[in-house]
């Protein structure tokens, strides 16, 4: 029981530590363009956590993240790097905006759900390419992902400049999507919508999936040890496949949702930059691939993310600040600097020696 | 028409191909480097505005290859030292080197950094004799410097992998790590040593791509070309010319899409995602060529 708690501790310890050294570091960036760090740093917490409607602007940018730390997660876990899903969630929030704008006269609820589902159908779909090619051809999914979320990228700036065109515009993007389809706001004041609601229930399920399922226990067994996993009799290319299509969901889903709250329409820079993807590989990263950890995450990375608008607003820093020490936290997340079983390693070494 | 698809093949290749022979020694010495794409960002982001700065092109590119040692110790340190999970630190520099470039343009109040006066053509070098020669001639000829040294390279790296000691023992280390180290080689140093290397590579490769080429810096031009010669790394398995090779293709097929998409009026911006697709269907079938004589049950995770 002891020495479960200070394994926690630890791995706790691991997560925080990281963000804490980013931010020093970032620290001392601001300092060196002659600012007050402490000054910074107070005006991020307080108007996105303190602040009622900055705290649920926060939770509404952290939904569709929470959705992509967890389509990374399920896969990342299973040591299958699927960068895939900055491509599904672009190809969830075009479907789900160009459906969203044709089939404005339908009533609201299934418009909504016509909307999502197209949204985790397009998702799925495209994960499953690379799901295929890693499985059948055995092409790296890193790198095979990466190309396809290029050329997705690629097809879709045409058809947003060509086919789908809203041409009363005067720059790119798709024709606005009916109010119909659109989630409303809860609040007046904040952006928060009932979107939220959904990636809370999502986020139970895939905690069920992870942590109680078969899939679940499968994933877990190909990360800590692949070929066990796979010498036990596990269908480690079906797990793949299955795990993957999860992930296109999420990530799809993510697209939609993030289109039918906050977008309206598909620009160019539906999902900025570096993209609602990647911010979903810091997540999972950050909450350790744990459901309960990517939700806490997920709120932590959206509050940089709403008060990087306030830095540049309250104080003379840019807000491209925010996006070096989000970098700064990803790589000192890739090292355990206090390691785990620390004592156990100690004595397998002294046995190994005598 | 074939003059120019021809001379924007090998312009197109250049910097793939530096990236790729930088990686390579990486790959063979099974530290997988995805931090090429940032460091090629970090490449042209420092020697533009050093040369922005300074106007001297010696500073400039001391400072650029000094950059991109200080991000292949980075690397190193955290991957090989540390131990930390190399995928995920190579993708948290591409990160860094973006957000310090987008930060400093910012600090700049600019979206690019453009150098005034800046004669391109001065570094264009045209080969005496090949220049007259009909098709070959311009193709081969007007390049600037890095793009004849990358092509060079190909033949250096080589002989450095396959007929020195350096290229045996970092080839050990990647292979059996265990094994080299129980007859007394210092893995940590071939395996930091394969790292700067690559560092090194992609500096040139984003000098090339942005001070010579262009003269000007504008965030995330490098535009995944990183992770291409990392897909030419895993079709050429590592191996220096054919991977190199691959990267060629590349090049050819964007040079091909550039170059066609001028017939193809509205679906032109089309063109553009052809390089990414036969980067995919050649890693798709070298690595079913590579695997299917192996009658293997089951999978093996990032090979």
């Amino acid at each position: 029981m002891n020495s479960t708690m200070s394994s926690k501790i630890i791995k706790i310890m691991n997560c925080i530590l990281p963000v804490l050294m980013a931010f020093f570091v970032g620290g001392i960036v601001i300092a060196a363009i002659g600012e007050n760090p402490f000054e910074v740093y107070w005006i991020l917490i307080s108007k996105a956590l303190l602040s009622m409607t900055g705290f649920q602007n926060t939770l509404h940018y952290a939904g569709p993240m929470i959705l992509t730390g967890l389509a990374i997660a399920i896969t990342f876990k299973a040591n299958i790097y699927n960068m895939g899903m900055e491509g599904s969630l672009l190809a969830g929030g075009f479907v789900a905006g160009i459906l969203g704008a044709q089939l404005a006269g339908i009533p609201a609820i299934p418009l909504k759900f016509i909307c999502l589902a197209a949204a985790a159908i397009f998702g799925m779909v495209y994960a499953l390419i690379s799901a295929l090619l890693k499985v059948k051809f055995r092409a790296n999914e890193m790198v095979i992902t990466m190309m396809m979320n290029y050329a997705l990228a690629k097809v879709l700036e045409y058809l947003a400049t060509t086919v789908f065109r809203d041409a009363g515009n005067g720059y790119v993007c798709t024709p606005i999507v009916g109010d119909n389809a659109m989630f409303a706001r809860i609040f007046s004041k904040s952006r928060l919508t009932l979107f939220f609601g959904i990636v809370i229930l999502i986020l139970v399920i895939m905690f069920v999936v992870m942590k109680k399922s078969r899939l679940g226990y499968e994933v877990t067994a190909m990360g800590k040890n692949f070929e066990f996993a796979e010498a036990t009799g596990m269908h480690v290319g079906k797990t793949i496949i299955k795990i993957m299509l999860i992930s296109g969901a999420l990530a799809g889903i993510a697209g939609g949702g993030w289109m039918l709250e906050d977008q309206y329409r598909y620009t160019l820079t539906f999902s900025a930059n570096p993209g609602l993807g990647w911010d979903g590989m810091l997540i999972a990263l950050l909450g350790s691939h744990d459901p309960i950890g990517i939700l806490i995450a997920a709120i932590f990375y959206a509050a940089l993310k709403t008060g990087a608008d306030s830095i540049n607003m309250y104080a003379n820093v840019p807000k491209e600040i925010i996006s070096l020490i989000q970098a700064l936290i990803v790589l000192f997340l890739a090292v355990k600097f206090i390691h785990e079983k620390f004592s156990f390693r100690r004595s397998a070494k002294k046995v190994k020696e005598a | 028409m074939l003059d120019s698809i021809l001379y924007d093949c090998i312009y197109h290749s250049a910097p793939i191909i530096l990236c790729v022979l930088g990686g390579c020694f990486a790959y063979k010495a099974n530290v997988l480097n995805i931090a090429l794409e940032g460091m090629m960002l970090n490449g042209a982001f420092v020697s533009v505005l050093t040369y922005f700065l300074t106007g001297n092109m010696l500073i400039t590119v001391s400072l650029t290859l000094l950059s991109a040692l200080i991000y292949g110790f980075v690397f190193s340190y955290f991957g090989i030292t540390l131990k930390g999970n190399v995928i995920v630190i190579g993708l948290a520099l591409n990160m860094v080197a973006s957000a310090i470039a987008g930060f400093v343009l910012v600090l700049m109040n600019s979206a690019n950094i453009i150098i005034p006066n800046f004669d391109l053509n001065a570094l264009k070098i045209h080969i005496p004799l090949i220049e007259n020669i009909p098709v070959i001639g311009h193709m081969i000829s007007g390049h600037p410097i890095i793009t004849y040294l990358s092509f060079a390279m190909i033949l250096l790296m080589y002989i450095l992998m396959y007929k020195t000691k350096f290229g045996v023992y970092v080839r050990v280390v990647g292979e059996n790590e265990e094994a080299a180290k129980s007859i007394g080689i210092k893995t940590s140093f071939y395996k930091y040593a394969a790292v700067l290397i690559g560092a090194i590579g992609c500096a040139l490769a984003g000098m090339n791509l942005s001070l010579e080429r262009l003269g000007l810096f504008t965030n995330n031009m490098t535009a995944s070309r990183g992770f291409i010669a990392i897909a030419a790394i895993y079709c050429g398995q590592g191996k220096p010319v054919q991977s190199a090779i691959y990267a060629i293709l590349f090049g050819l097929a964007r040079s091909l899409s550039v170059n066609l998409s001028i017939f193809a009026g509205n679906a032109a911006g089309l063109f553009d995602c052809i390089p990414y697709l036969v980067m995919m269907v050649v890693l798709s079938m070298a690595s079913y060529i590579k695997h299917k004589p192996i009658k293997e049950r089951g999978y093996k995770v990032n090979e």
